[in-house]
């Protein structure tokens, strides 16, 4: 405890002895089992592991988007259990971003409201400067009056990067943020969010299938049957590859 | 299949319900106009029965014509005498009947709105009073003494040993009440109320001395009723006729429904309505369920499935939805026949409360329109699910076959063209002949295709309407106002569709408006124009009059000046009901303007009628023509036009006729009573005493009410607002399936947005936020609804009013308040649609939503 209390200021997420059950009885399914881990703030977190082992439903109790069975999320200092409602939903907005598997954005706003939307919703006014650059960077500045249905796939999941970046959150959670791109794509988009992480000090969480997407981070968790199973720190793309032989995978 | 079917159904409940809901409630209208109807039809058919109950035969005036509600006129005493000597005849006795207005203890008259103040004789032999029985007491015996109904007793605390005040046409008299009467199992006679006295009694207060309105006839035991009918038909006078009592109490009741069947018609006009904006709201609710499984459809034809079998799936799901809903609706429709009541007695007609009558016909015409206009509406979204193509509805894409719009524009345009036409033609005109299609017939057809017109052609202007709308939801709300904006542009057919399913209620009760504030405005002008009396006296209600004595009173006091009485009578225009009034011609012409433009009151004096103007020139009459008029009492009389008049509106009659021509020709039961008396103040007399005088005096009358000027024609107006209140009231309920329809869209939109939603939730939208999104989209549909209604309505009520120039309503009033008041209310009305649809969404579980396939 008293380590962890110690490096908590560095610490922007955290789970302690997180459980996630569905079902009951004969369909109980244990998605997460015990788990403890921490995302330190200005670093890049990379979660990887089997189909079915649990990293979407780490990233949706850590983000507070679902409820644990057991055990507890700390979103900087603050426990997510013990907010109500309307106050997880104001921290959502301030705090936390957000990258879905699929189905980002809102089909009747085009893309530069899109990737204000956060902003939009809370009625504040946004970093132009910072908006600019993150636009530019992404590739999307001949497209922002375009709507989703007019974009690429690609381009859609850039939106919805720079939706989760513009806002500044102090954590951007993403799930398989690369999973529709071309290996082009999926390396400008990687190597922007290392950026970010890099040069502005931004918190990010990516769950991956691929070895290449996780060698951009500063760590990757290995999660297997809603454990964790491992870590690798500073990994390669082909320390990932190593290290995921040994599931057998 | 059919169980695949069954188990979508079954899978979304509340899809069900409210899908349902609508044509359970067009249903119940109809089921509910029926028993209604039927009801009161059993009622009055049960209660004909009871009052002829264990007679045989009917000795009565034969009469040509069968006009107004005051039956025939009355005999001759003498014909008991020829009726007794006939052989067979066991029993006969005379009555006599007419009104008779019985006082309350605070000396109030007792008069039921609607029903009848009946005063009659009541028999010596029980056997001739059919059901009626003493619940306590006696026969009256003396002329001082009277039974009366046990309702009106009950009611108004008056028990055997009181004293009451009684009205009769000839005579206000007190008598001590002697005995109770029942009839049968009710406390009275459908509503009215009665009061019975001693044959010679009755005879003298009743007008009808050495008369009966009827005799009543038991045959001996063995002896057949037909004989002995025919041997009374024999031996009695010229203009009498004797009659089986079971044809005669037929005979009433068929009367009776016959003039329910208007009532009918009526309602079943509103029901119609009713089924028509629940078809607009079924019809959206299948095209977006199939829209909404474009890919389990796909899926389905993928593996194997027949387009057919696809269309089947649909059509069952609407089947049992239809199923379902009539029977529910007929249910409920025991519930619309209970306010339908509640209703008429609200305005005035009390009707006797029995059992609910639930006729085969109600069960099968409700069942049928519930289940056709269910599957009517699912077969087209039906067989364009069964035309996507397999693979490419996997796709997200929305594929569904549909009208171009370009095609869907023309066709509007037709509609509105031949539907404005139809209408106008059926109001104006004779520029195309119709063929079999009457007028109202063509302004109904018209009326339909005006609204199917506006429905396909107001989705091109959902755009710029909801952007219009939108703009201070945006400026006042702005992330959540330009999503509902956005929103309800997405699909701008569906927004569409709902609302004009919204529109077509509110475009009837704009209609109403119009046309009600026109003919209030009219009438008051009219009044305003042609009444030059201080006072009017009247009666409320819809019944009887009050006694000519009234008059005479006032015409003995000095400060009163020209007393003017008018005296309603019915009589048969060529097969058709009519009326005329009676009025003094030597006072008339102070107290009322007619606008006489040929011939003078004076000569009215001496006989002849009076004819208005239009229907003067329509008939291409001359002065001199004879006007062949059909009477209860005399037959038919050709009667001599010796003038023509313009006002009709404040005599409230088209031919008129002098008070002596009246008295001989409606002679007896009731038409002797004065329905309006126009009363001036004498000259340089006081007003405020001679107010006093008139109030004091009519006092003394039952029912009569006295008015000035003002309040008279305020009086004229608040009958006009019930009517309305009645027809709006009706409309409501359309209005409400159309509210649902907006409930439903909304529900259906969001089940189809859930990700959208959770996405929204996710980036921290709050729930109050997302409310506020689906309520301003809501108030979008709604008020787009009830522009357009207006609108059109506008369009209704102008060229009705105008068609209705030449009946009186020459002044076009468009009553700017109540419009805007519509608007407001559709605003509401969005809002109220909103509030389960918005909870639900804002109730959505972020991630079930953003996993949601
Ligand atoms: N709503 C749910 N109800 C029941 N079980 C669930 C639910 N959501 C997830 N699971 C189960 O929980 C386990 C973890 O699911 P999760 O979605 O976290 O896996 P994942 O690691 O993200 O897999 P993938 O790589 O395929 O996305 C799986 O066994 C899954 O079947
Ligand atoms: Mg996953």
């Amino acid at each position: 405890m008293t380590t962890m209390q110690a490096i908590s200021g560095t610490t922007a997420a955290r789970l302690d002895g997180g459980s996630k059950i569905y079902g009951a009885g004969d369909t109980e399914v244990r998605a997460l089992d015990n788990v403890t881990v921490e995302f330190e703030a200005g670093r890049y977190t990379a979660i990887m592991g089997p189909s079915g082992s649990g990293k979407s439903t780490l990233l949706h109790c850590t983000a507070g988007l679902d409820d644990l069975s057991d055990g507890r999320v700390y979103i900087g200092d603050v426990e997510l259990g013990s907010l109500k409602e309307k106050d997880l939903t104001l921290l959502r907005r301030e705090k936390v971003g957000f990258v879905f598997q699929a189905f980002n954005l809102i089909p009747t706003l085009n893309a530069r409201e899109n990737v204000l939307l956060p902003m939009l919703i809370a009625g504040e006014d946004h970093d132009d400067a910072w908006f600019e650059q993150v636009v530019g960077i992404l590739g999307l500045g001949d497209r922002l009056s375009h709507r989703p249905s007019e974009l690429s796939g690609g381009q859609q999941q850039r939106v919805a990067a720079a939706r989760a970046l513009v806002s500044r959150p102090e954590i951007i959670f993403a799930d398989e943020p690369s999973g529709n791109l071309d290996s082009k794509s999926a390396a400008e988009l990687l190597d922007f969010m290392r950026r970010a992480v890099k040069e502005f000090g931004q918190t990010i969480v990516m769950v991956t299938h691929d070895p290449v997407a996780a060698s951009y981070a500063d760590r990757v968790v290995f999660l297997e049957d809603g454990k964790i199973v491992d870590e690798l720190h500073n990994p390669t793309t082909d320390s990932v590859i190593d290290r995921m032989r040994q599931f057998g995978a | 299949m059919i169980r695949t079917a069954l188990k979508t159904v079954f899978a979304h409940k509340l899809r069900l319900a409210l899908t349902a809901l609508s044509v359970m409630m067009g249903v119940a209208f109809i089921a509910g106009t029926f028993i209604f109807t039927d009801t009161i039809n059993d009622t009055f058919g049960q209660l004909f029965d009871d009052i002829y109950e264990g007679q045989d035969i009917i000795v009565q005036a034969s009469t040509e014509f069968d006009v107004g509600f005051s039956g025939p006129p009355p005999i001759d005493e003498e014909v008991l005498d020829l009726v007794v000597a006939v052989p067979g005849v066991e029993v006969a006795e005379g009555g006599v009947q007419s009104s008779a207005t019985i006082f309350d203890k605070d000396d109030e008259g007792i008069i039921p709105t609607g029903p009848p103040t009946l005063g009659a004789s009541l028999t010596d032999d029980l056997r001739l009073a059919g059901n009626a029985g003493l619940r306590e007491g006696r026969v009256p015996e003396t002329g001082s003494e009277v039974a009366i109904d046990a309702a009106t007793a009950d009611s108004n605390d008056l028990v055997v040993g009181d004293v009451v005040k009684i009205e009769t046409p000839v005579v206000t008299d007190t008598y001590e009440i002697v005995g109770i009467i029942r009839f049968g199992d009710s406390d009275n006679l459908a509503g009215a109320t009665f009061a019975g006295f001693e044959l010679e009694t009755a005879q003298q207060v009743l007008d009808l001395e050495g008369q009966y309105s009827a005799i009543t006839v038991i045959v001996e035991d063995g002896a057949s009723v037909d004989v002995v009918r025919n041997s009374i038909a024999v031996a009695l006078p010229e203009g009498v006729e004797a009659v089986s009592a079971a044809d005669e109490a037929a005979e009433q009741s068929e009367a009776l429904s016959e003039s329910l069947g208007f009532l009918q018609n009526a309602l079943l006009i509103f029901a119609l309505v009713a089924v028509f904006v629940a078809t607009f709201i079924i019809q959206n609710t299948f095209r977006i369920i199939v829209r909404q499984r474009q890919k389990e459809l796909a899926l389905m034809r993928a593996v194997g499935a027949t387009g057919s079998q696809v269309v089947w799936m649909v059509v069952i799901e609407a089947l049992v939805v239809g199923l379902v809903a009539s029977i529910l609706g007929l249910a409920f429709g025991f519930v619309i026949a209970g306010l339908l009541t509640a209703g008429m007695s609200a305005v005035g007609f009390d009707l006797p409360s029995t059992a609910a009558t639930l006729a085969p016909r109600t069960i099968i015409v409700g069942m049928a329109v519930g289940v056709v206009v269910t599957i009517a509406s699912a077969v087209l979204p039906a067989i364009r699910a069964s035309r996507i193509p397999p693979v490419a509805a996997l796709q997200d894409v929305d594929i569904t076959l549909r009208m171009s719009d370009r095609r869907r524009t023309t066709i509007g345009v037709v509609l509105l063209v031949l539907g404005m036409g139809g209408i106008l033609n059926g109001l104006f005109g004779d520029v195309v002949d119709f063929g079999p299609l009457d007028e109202l017939t063509a302004i109904g057809v018209g009326a339909i295709l005006v609204f199917l017109a506006v429905s396909m052609l107001s989705s091109l202007v959902v755009k710029p309407a909801a952007r219009f709308l939108g703009w201070p939801m945006i400026k006042l709300d702005n992330m959540t106002g330009n999503l509902a904006v956005e929103n309800s542009v997405r699909k701008p057919r569906r927004t569409a569709t709902t609302a004009s399913a919204l529109m077509i209620g509110l475009a009837l009760v704009t209609f109403f408006f119009v046309l009600g504030d026109s003919i209030k405005s009219s009438a008051s002008a009219s009044i305003e124009e042609g009444l030059r009396a201080d006072y009017v006296v009247s009666i409320d209600g819809f019944s009887g009059g009050f006694s000519p004595a009234l008059g005479d009173e006032l015409r003995e006091q000095p400060e009163i000046g020209a007393v003017t009485s008018l005296r309603f009578g019915f009589w048969d225009n060529d097969g058709s009901e009519d009326f005329v009034m009676g009025l003094d011609t030597d006072t008339v012409d102070e107290t009322i303007f007619l606008g006489v433009v040929q011939g003078s009151t004076e000569a009215l004096g001496e006989g002849g009628v009076f004819v208005q103007e239009d229907i003067f020139n329509d008939n291409d009459w001359v002065l001199g023509d004879t006007v062949p008029m059909g009477f209860v009492a005399t037959g038919l009389q050709h009667v001599e036009i010796v003038g023509v008049f313009t006002e009709a509106n404040v005599v409230q009659a088209n031919y008129l006729v002098g008070m002596d021509f009246h008295e001989a020709n409606f002679a007896g039961y009731g038409a002797d009573l004065d329905f309006v008396l126009a009363v001036n103040a004498a000259d340089g007399a006081d007003a405020d005493s001679a107010r006093a005088v008139v109030d004091a005096t009519a006092s003394e009358y039952a029912g009569a009410t006295v008015r000035d000027q003002v309040e008279y024609r305020e009086s004229q107006e608040n009958q006009v607002n019930q009517i309305l209140v009645l027809f709006n009231g009706l409309l409501f309920l359309a209005v409400i399936i159309a509210v649902i329809g907006i409930v439903n869209t909304l529900a259906l939109s969001i089940f189809e947005r859930t990700r959208e939603i959770g996405l929204l939730r996710a980036v921290g939208t709050s729930r109050w936020q997302i409310r506020r999104m689906i309520t301003w989209e809501a108030m979008i549909v709604a008020i787009i609804g009830a522009v357009l209604g207006i609108v059109v309505g506008l369009f209704f009520g102008v060229s009705v009013t105008a068609a209705l120039a030449s009946q009186g309503i020459d002044v076009l009033s468009i009553p700017l308040g109540q419009i805007i008041g519509l608007v407001i209310f559709g605003a509401i009305a969005g809002l109220l649609a909103a509030i389960l649809p918005a909870r639900r969404a804002s109730k959505l579980n972020i991630l079930e939503a953003i996993s949601y396939h």
